[in-house]
């Protein structure tokens, strides 16, 4: 096969920070090229250079031979690129069909829009991918999984000859994963080559023909995909020297089963309700929930994309309204009002979006990190600089937030550390946290910074505070939980405990069948 | 190459298709955020109308209109700026600018009607490519580059004309309060610009203007140079800067350099009571003229109520302040 793209010594450096150092890569004609590494590894800095979003340092794109002028995205998409971002581009005040031909318009004659073409096309492109659509609702009203599938729809509209897929999945519910592999299948059937990036090791078998891993900015390694991926090798890549990814990967057992082991402790003991709430109501998504959950528990949510997971936390939080229904905390009533009566109750929240919600992503890691304790401060005027530093120093430590130094801003770390952040300014001694509630906290996060960023809510957990987690994949709330809860429709439809919390039991509740 | 990514539509997709298409009018993206102001103009109308007995009048509602064309225009020009996502503090030193133009260049230069209004015409127009190019292509802050072209606006009309006077001419005052077949010509600047915009909003440029304020940086990410976009909005704006000034100097005759100051902090209320997003991208055009008549006919209601002159500016900015609070309580609702 020949190369169709190739892309030589490409260097770039954030300040001091190389992000990417000499990598040099082929794509083929037709092919799928799986792109693996850590989060940080350089595999969106590589994506995005292809993509034209940012200029090179060094090194030089070819596209059938033809060099690429870095920097421009219009050049790209001339030349044939296109991507779909990690993290959707989108016009959150246009309609959706207008967002899948952004840059791209429809025009007849005059360039004026060819509504009624744009909307049947960005219509079949969509429902290729997942049915009913609302094409006439505004971009920044759909959830994330839906921004994300517009932003696919988006670079498939290009026609492209090369397609960059930066974790589509990561947002994505397995019933759209799968029409997604069907997409890219006819697209490479038709002679378009694909670079796909996934932390999802199954989707890759699945899907790639070839996969290339990133560490720390260098080409680690390559390898054919033939069925089976040398799953250890690559994982060996992915952490450098070897040991690390591959003993991260291996953790999920453990964590299994630790969690059981906990769970014994705790009811020898007392164990006491956190949380119980009933017949929860908000908004059109969350129509009646019970459940309780435990100190030192971890209880995980499951459901497809969009049955009520995200709206549950968020009323919770006090960030959304509660319609009807009561809660009671540690046995006392309470009406969720504001975020702010919650926190003083100890109700905690590691919200969906962490760069709308959860960041101030312009300000430094210190800044987030102290920014709720400081809210909650008794006295305004003399902030406690020393304590809060030891707080940072030691938050940074603990969570191993990698970060050259605490005054960085938080948009320049990997997506894995920005959550580490978020779910640190947690462990402020001035907040006592009774409930823990985490909103899919490991989107788009590598294996071994998931691992990490569980290790700290188990640590919580052991503290005493109960845990609700809510997570797309549903592997990884089979390894971290105790008890996991399966919504359908605003509704629990399943409690799964011990041998009844597998993979089959999970998927038939998926779909509204009650695993009784 | 055509490769089929789906099965075909069912015909019942198809036919959801097309029942959503046909439940949107053309152009009315964002309308709904019009509704309070609507709400307040027609409460001002029914205020002015008690009031003013011939309010509905012809000779009543063309003085009107007169007075309210230049607003309209104004408005219109911040409301193409605060879409893009950017905002122009020097609209009303435009104006005064255009009027000193028009006023002196007959005089300075013997130049004849077409003359003079085409070199107002250029000025304008070089005004609004000047902020674009400092708020596009040179990132400078909106807020503060038009602030400071606001006051080379105003000094350069100030050197046009040190004192106030000077005469536009005739033509444009006569075809400005000229009814044909009662049909008032003040309109037609406005209907005119209201077309323009309403073409626009089928053009591949006026929906990337709207996409760009909505989020410029995933505009660029589409291969979209949003530099020209925001040029080219500025000087959209300035082609309406141009049409007030017309109309103001029409309605005035004469020049002076202080005329269009006023305009700025208006434009930007009017704007806002619209239901225009200051952050860009949300909006009609629709809001923004509501908001230039509120503005103009509370004018009309604090003068015809008997409200003591030393106390009509107070009443009227309190007014605003009402109209403004039924705005956020639309958008809370919205939401």
């Amino acid at each position: 096969m020949t190369p169709i793209l190739t892309v030589e010594k490409i260097t770039k450096r954030y300040g001091g920070v190389v992000a990417l150092d000499a990598v040099s890569v082929h794509l083929n004609a037709g092919e799928v090229m799986g792109l693996l590494g850590a989060n940080g590894s350089g595999k969106s800095t590589l994506s995005s250079i292809i993509a034209g979003d940012s200029r090179p340092d060094g090194g030089e794109i070819h596209l059938d031979g033809v060099e690429l002028a870095g920097g421009s995205p219009s050049a790209a998409r001339a030349a044939g690129v296109a991507i779909a971002h990690q993290h959707p581009g989108l016009a959150p005040d246009l309609p959706v069909w207008e967002n899948v031909y952004l840059g791209a318009e429809i025009c007849s004659a005059g360039r004026f829009l060819n509504r009624a073409a744009a909307r049947k096309n960005a219509g079949v492109l969509l429902e290729s991918l997942r049915p009913d659509w609302d094409l006439d609702a505004t971009a920044g009203t759909l959830t994330a999984a839906d921004q994300q599938l517009v932003e696919i729809a988006k670079a498939l509209a290009l026609k492209a000859r090369v397609l960059i897929l930066d974790e589509p999945t990561a947002a994505l519910a397995t019933a759209e994963v799968e029409s997604l592999m069907r997409v890219i299948r006819a697209l490479t059937a038709g002679g378009t080559s694909i670079v796909f990036i996934s932390h999802r090791m199954a989707e890759i078998e699945a899907l790639c023909d070839r996969v290339v891993v990133l560490c720390n900015g260098r080409l680690a390694g390559e390898l054919a995909v033939n069925d089976r991926i040398n799953e250890p090798q690559v994982l060996a890549w992915m952490g450098g020297a070897g040991g690390g990814a591959a003993a991260a990967h291996m953790h999920e057992a453990r964590v299994a089963e630790e969690s059981v082991k906990r769970l014994r402790v705790a009811s020898n003991g007392e164990v006491r309700v956190a949380l119980r709430a009933r017949g929860l109501q908000a908004g059109a998504r969350l129509r009646g929930v019970d459940l309780d959950v435990k100190r030192g528990e971890i209880l995980g949510i499951a459901g497809l994309q969009g049955h009520g997971q995200e709206e549950l936390l968020d009323t919770l939080a006090g960030y959304k309204k509660l319609d009807a229904g009561q809660v009671e905390l540690c046995g006392d009533a309470i009406t969720p009002r504001s975020p702010r009566q919650m926190i003083e109750a100890g109700v905690c929240l590691v919200p969906n979006d962490r760069h709308r919600q959860g960041l101030w992503l312009d300000q430094s890691v210190e800044f987030n990190l102290v920014q709720v304790g400081v809210n909650f401060e008794p006295s305004a005027w003399r902030l406690p600089r020393l304590s809060m530093k030891r707080f940072v120093d030691d938050v940074v430590a603990r969570l191993r937030v990698k970060t050259s130094d605490v005054r960085q801003p938080v948009r320049a770390l990997s997506g894995g550390n920005q959550q580490k952040v978020v779910i640190g300014r947690w462990l402020n001694e001035r907040i006592k946290v009774n409930v823990l509630l985490l909103s899919d906290p490991t989107k788009g996060v590598d294996v071994i910074a998931r691992k990490e960023i569980y290790e700290a809510v188990g640590t919580l957990a052991d503290a005493g505070a109960a845990v609700i987690v809510y997570a797309s994949d549903t592997d990884e709330l089979l390894a971290v939980c105790d008890r996991l809860i399966v919504l359908y429709e605003g509704r629990v439809v399943a409690g799964l405990e011990g041998s009844d919390m597998n993979e089959a039991q999970v998927t038939s509740a998926l779909f509204g069948r009650s695993a009784a | 190459m055509k490769i089929h990514l789906a099965e075909p539509m069912h015909r019942s997709q198809q036919r959801a298709l097309r029942q959503r298409r046909a439940r949107l009018p053309v152009g009315m993206t964002g309308a709904s955020s019009a509704l309070p102001a609507v709400v307040i103009l027609l409460i001002v109308v029914i205020l002015n109308a008690f009031l003013q007995p011939d309010f509905f009048s012809a000779d009543s509602l063309s003085s009107n209109l007169q007075n309210a064309a230049p607003v309209i225009l104004i408005c219109m020009a911040q409301a193409v700026v605060v879409l893009v996502g950017e905002l122009d503090l020097s609209v009303g030193a435009g104006i005064s600018l255009v009027n000193c133009v028009l006023a002196s260049a007959p005089a300075l230069a013997g130049w004849g009607t077409s003359a003079t209004c085409l070199a107002a015409l250029v000025a304008a127009l070089a005004a609004g490519v000047c902020n674009g190019l400092l708020v596009g292509y040179f990132k400078q802050s909106s807020l503060i580059a038009t602030f400071a072209t606001a006051a080379i606006w105003f000094g350069g009309a100030l050197v046009l004309m040190p004192q106030p006077g000077g005469t536009v001419p005739e033509v444009l005052g006569e075809w400005f309060s000229m009814r044909v077949a009662g049909f008032p010509l003040a309109a037609v600047p406005v209907l005119a610009a209201l077309a323009l915009w309403a073409m626009l909003q089928r053009h591949r440029f006026g929906r990337r203007l709207i996409a760009t304020g909505s989020s410029a940086d995933a505009v660029f990410k589409s291969g979209v140079d949003t530099r020209l976009v925001k040029l080219l909005a500025y000087v959209l704006a300035w082609l309406f800067v141009f049409g007030a000034a017309l109309c103001i100097s029409a309605e005035t005759a004469s020049g002076d350099a202080r005329l269009g100051l006023p305009y700025t902090l208006n434009s930007v209320a009017a704007v806002v009571i619209g239901g225009i997003s200051l952050a860009g991208g949300r909006g009609s055009m629709l809001g923004a003229v509501c908001g230039a008549l509120v503005l103009v006919l509370i004018g009309n209601v604090v003068y015809f109520a008997g409200i003591p002159s030393n106390y009509q500016e107070m009443f009227k900015g309190a007014v605003i302040v009402v109209a403004l609070s039924f705005t956020f309580i639309g958008a809370r609702r919205s939401t």
